[in-house]
């Protein structure tokens, strides 16, 4: 039975507003259906989606109690939010004065997620975050408010049962007030299971509200979809961090939309792929404003038959004046039958900007490897040195040492 | 000493909504070497755009006339072909443009607004080599791109070149020697004193007293706080150095 | 030197070249179908293979879509509001130079390319003169034949060279290859054809002039250019059409084969009617350039300066087949006013230690866009192989766009692959550096913007590239200020 016949009733169904956005997302996603290589966006990954239809929404209330992750601590403080089998676990979190979590449901039934939700992009252009507008249920919303700063980064686990063919559609909102800072760590740890992961995150920064957001995904068998719809104000900052290794498809795509003067929006992001899979990081920056700044780094390593794909798109709107835009890809290609792709793109209406962007490719430099040969060490370590030093220069990118020094041992 | 070349009256004068000049005077007769000294950051460089007429800097108050006439309505390259010559503190690099190509661009472009006929190639060639040679400038450093990848010695040299290619009424010279070693600064110096005559004048923007020692100034003015806070003879600059500006900021205020 | 110099001289007009020949034409009735076909086909007096092959590229052709993946807008051509045949006619087919008719030697006069030979080769360029459908004049082929060099029109060599016509036409450009391409070869008219045998390098330069004259007609000329093992030739291509309020079709097809050993330079200087300052008028260029480096150390380079069309889709590509083959794009495009340009380059990246260089020079001014889209693409037995690539982009006024996509796609480990690009403005100081030495601002916007350019403007032979500076300072007219 194909996903869109399978009969499942989500919660709210009964809420007017609720229903008309999920029809509307179905209807986005059966009109342009699954990416093809027409599909600009996919151009590079649409094949690694794979066939779709044994998928499954698990309708069972899930009661693993949180024995189904290995709930694995982080070598720092920090606040969970876990999820298993695309299920938000728990209800209530316990975090400090100004932070609060809700099930997306409660937020829904409250009335605080509807000014947010659907809200930062247009269905129409995201095939699978119209999908997931269509399954729209499970997710977190977590809000910061005005002047709050968190002492510790709240991490938000996402783990699966052993199952298969499971269909987890995700939305998450994520609202900073004015001034406020936050840490959000993303750990996406699904080794066992060949399930589909379909994410959303929206996320709204205030003004002069800073987000440090870091997505780190472990190696599986996973298909990981996901697009960070992040909208910012005045003076605001969104600092992502994006790692991912050897997934069937890992695709972190975002959308940035600077709205107001001063905001700033830094990518930065690494792949490693041994074997197999693929690996997209694509981002569509979009300068708005006057005084906007954007910076982006990633690099990636392939191997074997694996494949990485980096698109990067800048904006600049006629009035963005003043504005500055840099981005970089950097790709090692170390086997015969890999592929790196790579696309990165300007499209510029303002003629007072400072845009760059820079491409390169290539393997391990044979002069650096034979001087480390040469002093007794062996080719196969002398690689690791090299690929390790390689990626080093983006993990620098990482303003928190904690945090840079686990994601250098996930390495 | 002869007719006046500049007369700055009561100027006063703003960038972004700042007022940098106030109440101006200075007036600068022709074979006059007049030196204006003042602290770094205080504003010296302003007076020199606003003289060649730099977009973005606003007179509020007062006037300025070259040779009598009013200099505020013109362009700046009206201003350039009418004789005011400004040596830069940083040159601006125009990648691609070969130096010898914007030379000639200059040379013809003030010859046109005299009324007198374009050098052709050989003709420029010819002027542009017997100045070269003087400034130790060889014919390698004039195929180069303008300013691209020039030490700051070289900078000053290619400006001094400039000046003497163009044979200016007024110079402005800002900062003029700094990035260059003794020898450096001798033969920019010797460039300025074979252009200079009693035809022409040379406003020198220094805030230490070196260049002075290679190009006598007849007056030396003291700058700050947006105007002249004393003029005198040479020996005020040597009085500068002894004691520093405080001495001379202090008292005014 | 003279005639190259003429091609682009007296510049002192907006667009000196908008003047329309008064002359009879033989064309064909608008509108597009088998008979026309079939009809233009008997007036050129094919044999019947080509129109075979016309036939089936037609009906290809209807089963194809017009792209929309570029970043233009634009009226869509009504295809069968079009007549795709104009010939001048003159009263009998021209022998030699002497015999053809004078008002068209004095349009090609007017436009600075004097269609006269000279007794020494030095310093000259033999000219293939199109107009509208067909071939007009071809200077100097009793001399280059002497060499074994074949230089004609394409119309000529199908009946006078029908082996290499049918051995390397649509070789690399094939008929099913886009919807434009498609459609030249269904009705292509006239253009030119070089052959370089083995071991010859061309003493002169070779160009061809296209003038669109005819109202209503659609421009669909194929060059192909064959060099064979050990051969050179440098090539020109320049472009002039009249000033007419409606938008005129051009659609070509330019196809190179590069032998071992050879090396082909093709240089064109583009100045199309750009349409006047609303986007009135003008021509739509959309054009198939490819070369394919069959041998061993072939080498291509494509230099192009385009300050006209009012559309412009084109995308000179290079597919290095032959092992330590090297493709070389160097390109200058301005656009200003209404102008839309969607250009840049494919690198197809086959054999062993191929190498490329994609040097790309963009200026948008008034209300243009313009886009540089370009693909590098390096394949699984590309072993070492090398790109370099770099895209700038220059602004002028706040109202025009600039865009840069370039793709790069690579499945060898051993290729290594660069690419840069940049996108800024003059900047108020160099402006001001220049007017303080006296430069009013429009003599200081054309010598910074040539020196901008000046990586490409060097490629170009040198009297082309005096006169393609003054072309790009007069495209800019009026940008500033």
């Amino acid at each position: 039975m194909k996903l869109t016949e399978q009969d499942i009733t989500l919660w709210g169904n009964d809420i007017p507003w609720l229903a008309g956005l999920r029809e509307k997302g179905m209807r986005a996603f059966t009109a342009t259906g699954l990416p093809t290589a027409k599909t600009e966006a996919w151009k590079y990954s649409f094949n690694a989606v794979g066939n779709m239809e044994n998928l499954q929404i698990d309708t069972a209330p899930h009661e693993c109690n949180g024995h189904c992750h290995h709930s694995e601590e982080l070598p720092f403080a920090a606040y969970y939010i876990d999820f298993c089998n695309g299920k938000l676990q728990g209800e209530h979190f316990d975090l400090p004065r100004g932070v609060s979590v809700k099930p997306l449901v409660e937020a829904i039934y409250d009335g605080d997620a509807k000014s947010y939700l659907n809200k930062s992009f247009a269905v129409e252009k995201f095939p699978f975050a119209a999908l997931n507008a269509a399954y729209l249920e499970q997710g977190a919303m977590i809000v910061v408010e005005r002047n709050t700063v968190l002492d510790k980064p709240i991490v938000i686990r996402y783990h699966a049962h052993k199952s298969q063919n499971l269909f987890c559609n995700i939305r998450n909102i994520i609202a900073l007030e004015a001034r406020a800072k936050a840490e959000i760590i993303e750990y996406i740890d699904i080794e066992e299971s060949t399930c589909f992961h379909n994410a959303v995150n929206e996320i709204f920064l205030a003004a002069d509200s800073i987000l440090k957001h870091y997505k780190l995904q472990k190696e599986g068998k996973t298909k990981y979809v996901s697009l960070n719809s992040v909208q910012q104000r005045s003076n605001s900052h969104y600092k992502c961090f994006v790692l991912q290794k050897e997934n069937a498809l890992a695709r972190h795509e975002s959308y940035i939309n600077l709205l107001q003067e001063g905001a700033c929006a830094e990518v930065d992001g690494a792949y490693r792929l041994n074997e197999s899979g693929v690996s997209d990081i694509t981002t569509n920056i979009r300068h708005l404003a006057p005084h906007t700044t954007s910076n982006q780094l990633v690099k990636g390593v392939v191997a074997g038959k694996a494949k990485g794909v980096f698109q990067g798109q800048i904006h600049i709107a006629p009035d963005a004046q003043q504005t500055e835009g840099h981005q970089l890809h950097r790709a090692l290609l170390l086997s015969d039958e890999g592929e790196v792709d790579c696309k990165p793109e300007l499209e510029i209406f303002a003629d007072d900007v400072k845009c760059s962007h820079g491409a390169t490719c290539g393997d391990l430099d044979k002069e650096q490897l034979f001087y480390m040969q040469s002093r007794g060490i062996c080719m196969e370590e002398a690689r690791q040195i090299l690929i390790e030093a390689y990626l080093q220069e983006v993990l620098n990118m990482i303003d928190n040492s904690e945090i840079a020094a686990w994601i250098s041992k996930n390495l | 000493m002869g007719k006046p070349i500049l007369e700055i009256k009561n100027l006063s004068a703003k960038v972004a909504d700042k007022e940098i000049i106030k109440n101006l005077n200075l007036t600068i007769n022709a074979g006059e070497v007049h030196a204006l000294m003042g602290p770094n950051g205080t504003g010296k460089s302003t007076l020199s755009y606003i003289l060649t007429g730099k977009p973005g800097y606003e007179i509020t108050d007062g006037e300025i006339l070259f040779h009598g006439r009013d200099l505020t309505t013109l362009k700046p390259e009206e201003r350039a072909c009418a004789g005011i010559f400004l040596s830069m503190q940083y040159p601006v690099a125009i990648p691609g443009v070969a130096s010898n190509n914007f030379l000639k661009h200059a040379v013809n472009a003030k010859r046109k607004y005299e009324g007198k006929p374009e050098l052709d190639a050989a003709e420029f060639l010819k002027l542009l080599r017997g100045v070269a040679k003087d400034l130790d400038i060889s014919a390698e450093m004039l195929k180069r791109e303008i300013n691209v990848g020039f030490s700051g010695g070289e900078k000053k040299r290619m400006e001094i070149l400039q000046m003497s290619l163009l044979q200016p009424k007024l110079a402005i010279l800002d900062e003029a020697d700094s990035g260059l070693d003794i020898d450096a600064l001798k033969i920019v110096a010797e460039g300025v004193n074979k252009w200079h005559n009693n035809d022409n004048s040379l406003l020198i923007i220094t805030h230490h007293q070196d260049l002075l020692n290679h190009i006598q100034p007849d007056v030396v003015h003291i700058y700050a706080d947006g105007h002249i806070v004393k003029s005198g003879d040479k020996n005020l600059a040597i009085e500068l150095e002894k004691s520093g500006y405080k001495a001379f900021v202090d008292t005014k205020e | 030197m003279a005639q190259k110099a003429e091609i682009l001289k007296n510049l002192d007009e907006k667009y000196k070249y908008g003047f329309i020949t008064d002359i009879k034409a033989d064309t064909v009735p608008c509108g597009l179908n088998e008979d026309i076909i079939r009809m233009i086909s008997a007036k050129k007096n094919e044999p019947e293979w080509l129109l075979e092959r016309r036939l089936k590229a037609y009906r290809h052709w209807l089963t194809m879509k017009e792209p929309t993946w570029a970043k233009l807008i634009y009226d869509k051509v009504d295809f069968q509001a079009l007549s795709y045949y104009a010939a001048p006619v003159q009263k009998k087919q021209p022998k030699s130079l002497d015999e053809v008719d004078k008002n068209l030697l004095e349009t090609y006069n007017k436009l600075g390319i004097p269609l006269k030979e000279q007794e020494a080769l030095a310093g000259v360029v033999a000219v293939d003169a199109v107009f509208d459908s067909v071939s007009v004049a071809t200077t100097y082929r009793a001399q280059l034949a002497e060499k074994g060099i074949i230089f004609c029109s394409i119309s000529e060599a199908i009946k006078e060279h029908p082996d290499l016509v049918q051995k390397y036409l649509g070789s690399v450009v094939p008929y099913t290859d886009n919807f434009y391409a498609c459609l030249n070869s269904a009705v292509f008219t006239d253009g030119s054809f070089v052959y370089i045998p083995k071991g010859v390098k061309a003493p002169i330069e070779l160009s061809t002039y296209f003038r669109i004259n005819a109202k209503n007609t659609g421009q669909f000329e194929r060059t192909l250019i064959v060099a064979e093992d050990d051969s050179y030739v440098s090539y020109l291509e320049g472009c002039t059409a009249p000033q007419r309020d409606e938008n005129q079709l051009h659609a070509a097809i330019v196809e190179i084969v590069v032998m071992n050993n050879a090396e082909v330079k093709y240089s064109t200087v583009q100045n199309w009617y750009p349409g006047d300052k609303d986007g009135k008028g003008g021509v739509y260029n959309f054009v198939t350039k490819r070369a394919a480096c069959r041998g061993v150390n072939s080498k291509v380079s494509w230099t192009q300066v385009e300050t006209g069309s009012a559309v412009t889709w084109k995308y000179p590509s290079c597919i290095l087949q032959g092992d330590n083959s090297v493709g070389e794009f160097y390109s200058v495009a301005v656009t200003h006013h209404k102008q839309q340009a969607d250009t840049g380059t494919k690198m197809i990246h086959i054999g062993k230690n191929t190498r490329s260089k994609i040097i790309s020079k963009g200026i948008s001014a008034g209300f243009s866009n313009q886009t540089y889209r370009g693909l590098v693409d390096v394949g699984i037995n590309a072993d070492n192989a090398r790109n370099y690539s770099q895209c700038d982009s220059l602004l002028i006024g706040s109202a025009c766009g600039s865009h840069t996509v370039p793709y790069v796609r690579n499945r060898n480990k051993t290729a290594v692959l660069e690419h840069e690009a940049t996108t800024s403005k003059i900047s108020e100081e160099q402006l001001f550096y220049c007017q303080q030495r006296g430069l009013n601002e429009e003599e200081a916007v054309g010598l910074i913007v040539n020196g901008f350019c000046k990586e490409v403007m060097q490629k170009l032979p040198m009297e082309f590239a005096i006169e393609a500076a003054k072309l790009i300072n007069i495209s800019l007219e009026g940008s500033v200020g």
